[in-house]
């Protein structure tokens, strides 16, 4: 499917408003030992609850509640099918229905998207989004093993048995075609972990130089360790509304102005080439001279087709013309610094090929024009799978309701995880952001879903 | 009745950890693209490509698909030239368990022409280079039955 008609393009839209009100999340570890699975969504579910000011009590929340959407990626780690049943159990939820996504890294997106479904229809009005994953039951050998069986098993798996080298081919070739330096991805690492500096929730903080990263040894090349997301254990829930069930439950309810997904092939070898799908604040002369002129050369190994269908018909859906002005914050994807210069490009902050200008002139830090990634992204804080969409929605929901320092602040935050508040912690609490887009990412591309979050 | 004698080894104590073997295998069929991985046992490489004569795309795809991605009618199986150019590779230093290629082997993407698709597969011989051309070889007298039995060599 890559010649579109008219039915594919059609512009998504809700029947009704949809509300996010409130989230939760553990801590993200490597091991969690110390705590079984449903402990985890327990706990995220109970912050979600107990600690975004609602008005009303726990147990006035239970009663309102009429729909659940789990988010896991992997049942290999968990090793416990129809794990969600368990869950739905353990959290009180029986016996209103649930469903469980599944789609590789874009798990929790897809999550959401389900659950705004659900919402916009008119099905549900109550809606807790529970996600977790539980990568600690093997060693990180295995654990890689397991995620590359998200590869094609019968043509690809086997070269590699390693996310981060598919990336890495990926990687090589958008530096053959763009040649960026590698210091410009380093900062993309540098700007990350530094973030996760600041959040009681990070499994990987840290204050790097470019010459750290540059050279931190390498997994696959050019890739370094400080290039890649983490491994991580934990869960992350978000609690999302119809209109009324939202100004009932919250005085400051976030609405979700769009969520859309895009997909592509499994396998990157199989991409053919197509002429690029144009983005509301893209023409056909952006790309009058794109390489060279070959406009149909697209989107090879350098971009994300699903990452563009899913930008453009949230953009469409939501009427943003242009990201980088409408949008005063990002989350998004960044499973390798590569693969988040790509998704620049792809959600059109820059054209395709100059996805460098967007970290190179400053605009995607804490005082820039679009910050990004404020909550350490997956390089610094987090890639708990099936959590990880759900984590990134939070996080600008908390930027937007002015709750950062809240849950990031306070010195309690952090001895509840059996960590010390940094002398040197400073608020990323941005001023009053208004439009807010947080992007999840499969495989090499398979999935991507594009939410767009806005202050009523 | 007498007590189960397996017992799981106690990786610690608090919280109570274990560990949990597991020593089954799959049985996995590759269907109809079984004839692609026959075929590297005789040095051939099946590509297929779609027998609707009606059908606007008739790609040559590699890996095969038994039915076209474009029509859904059923494709027939095509030898696809065996030398193609290196479009991208890298080395991956920590690879996953179950990697069976020797350490340091590049891993490459191959371009061919005629092929809508590029191929991911590794240099057996040589330093990888883009645009570098390659010639196909094939594990034909141990093959292992996985895609593994298709490298390439500079040409
Ligand atoms: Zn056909």
């Amino acid at each position: 499917m890559i010649k579109f008609g008219p039915g594919n393009l059609r512009i998504p839209r809700f029947e009704r408003p949809v509300y996010l009100v409130a989230g939760g999340m553990t801590d993200f570890r490597k091991k969690y030992f110390e705590k079984n699975t449903s402990q985890l969504c327990t706990e995220a579910l109970r912050m979600a609850v107990e600690e975004n000011d609602l008005k009303v009590d726990a147990e006035e929340f239970r009663r309102m509640v009429n729909w659940c959407v789990y988010s896991q990626f992997a049942d290999h780690f968990g090793d416990q099918l129809l794990a969600a049943s368990k869950i739905h159990d353990y959290l009180g939820f029986d016996p209103l229905g649930n469903i469980e996504v599944k789609t590789g890294g874009a798990t929790g997106g897809s999550s959401v998207l389900a659950a705004a479904q659900a919402v916009a229809s008119g099905y549900a009005s109550c809606v807790p989004i529970v996600g977790w994953e539980r990568m600690d039951d093997v060693s990180t050998k295995v654990g890689n093993s397991y995620i590359a069986s998200a590869a094609c098993k019968d043509f690809e798996s086997e070269l590699g048995w390693m996310y981060a080298a598919y990336y890495a081919l990926m990687a090589q070739r958008y530096q053959y075609e763009n040649q960026v330096p590698h210091e410009t991805l380093a900062k993309i690492a540098c700007k990350n972990h530094e973030y996760a500096y600041y959040s009681p929730f990070s499994q990987n903080p840290g204050k790097y130089t470019v010459q750290d990263v540059l050279k931190n040894e390498i997994v696959s090349d050019p890739l370094t360790f400080l290039e890649c997301c983490v491994m991580s254990v934990g869960s992350a829930v978000l609690i999302m509304c119809d209109e009324e069930t939202a100004y009932k439950l919250s005085d400051t309810p976030i609405k979700l102005a769009a969520i859309c997904g895009g997909t592509h092939t499994l396998r990157t070898a199989d991409r053919r080439d197509m002429p690029i799908l144009l983005l509301p604040n893209e023409t056909e002369a952006t790309y009058a001279s794109f390489k060279g002129g070959r406009r149909r050369e697209w989107p090879g190994f350098s971009s994300f087709l699903a990452a563009r269908m899913a930008a453009y018909l949230a953009y469409n859906m939501a009427g943003i013309k242009d990201p980088v002005e409408d949008f005063d914050i990002l989350e998004t994807h960044d499973a390798f610094t590569i693969s988040d210069i790509q998704t620049y490009e792809d959600i059109g902050l820059r054209p395709y090929g100059r996805g460098r200008e967007f970290i190179e002139s400053g605009e995607c830090y804490f005082d820039g024009k679009l910050p990004t990634n404020l909550s350490g992204g997956l390089i610094g804080t987090m890639h708990a799978v099936g959590a990880t969409g759900i984590f990134q929605i939070i996080e600008i929901l908390w930027q937007m309701q002015g709750k950062y320092d809240k849950f990031h602040g306070n010195p309690e935050m952090w001895t509840r995880y059996g960590k010390k508040k940094p002398a040197d912690w400073k608020s990323l609490q941005l001023k009053n952001p208004k439009r807010g887009c947080a992007i999840s990412h499969a495989g090499t591309g398979s999935h991507v879903t594009c939410a767009i979050l806005e202050k009523p | 009745m007498d007590w189960p004698t397996s017992c799981l080894e106690v990786i610690q104590e608090e919280p109570l950890t274990v560990k949990n073997p597991k020593t089954w295998h799959h049985t996995h069929s590759y269907g109809g693209w079984g004839k692609f991985f026959q075929g590297l046992r005789e040095s051939k490489l099946l590509a297929t490509r779609c027998t609707n004569p009606a059908c606007g795309e008739k790609r040559l795809f590699l890996p095969p698909r038994c039915d076209c991605v474009d029509c859904w009618h059923p494709t027939e199986w095509v030898e696809a030239p065996q030398v193609g150019t290196i479009y991208t590779h890298s080395t991956v230093t920590y690879p996953g368990e179950l990697f069976k290629l020797p350490p340091g082997t590049p891993l490459i993407s191959i371009e061919i022409e005629g092929v809508c698709t590029k191929l991911m597969s590794w240099l057996k011989e040589g330093k990888p280079e883009f645009g570098m051309k390659v010639k196909a070889v094939f594990n034909t007298k141990n093959p292992t039955n996985t895609i593994l039995d298709l490298a390439w060599v500079p040409a």
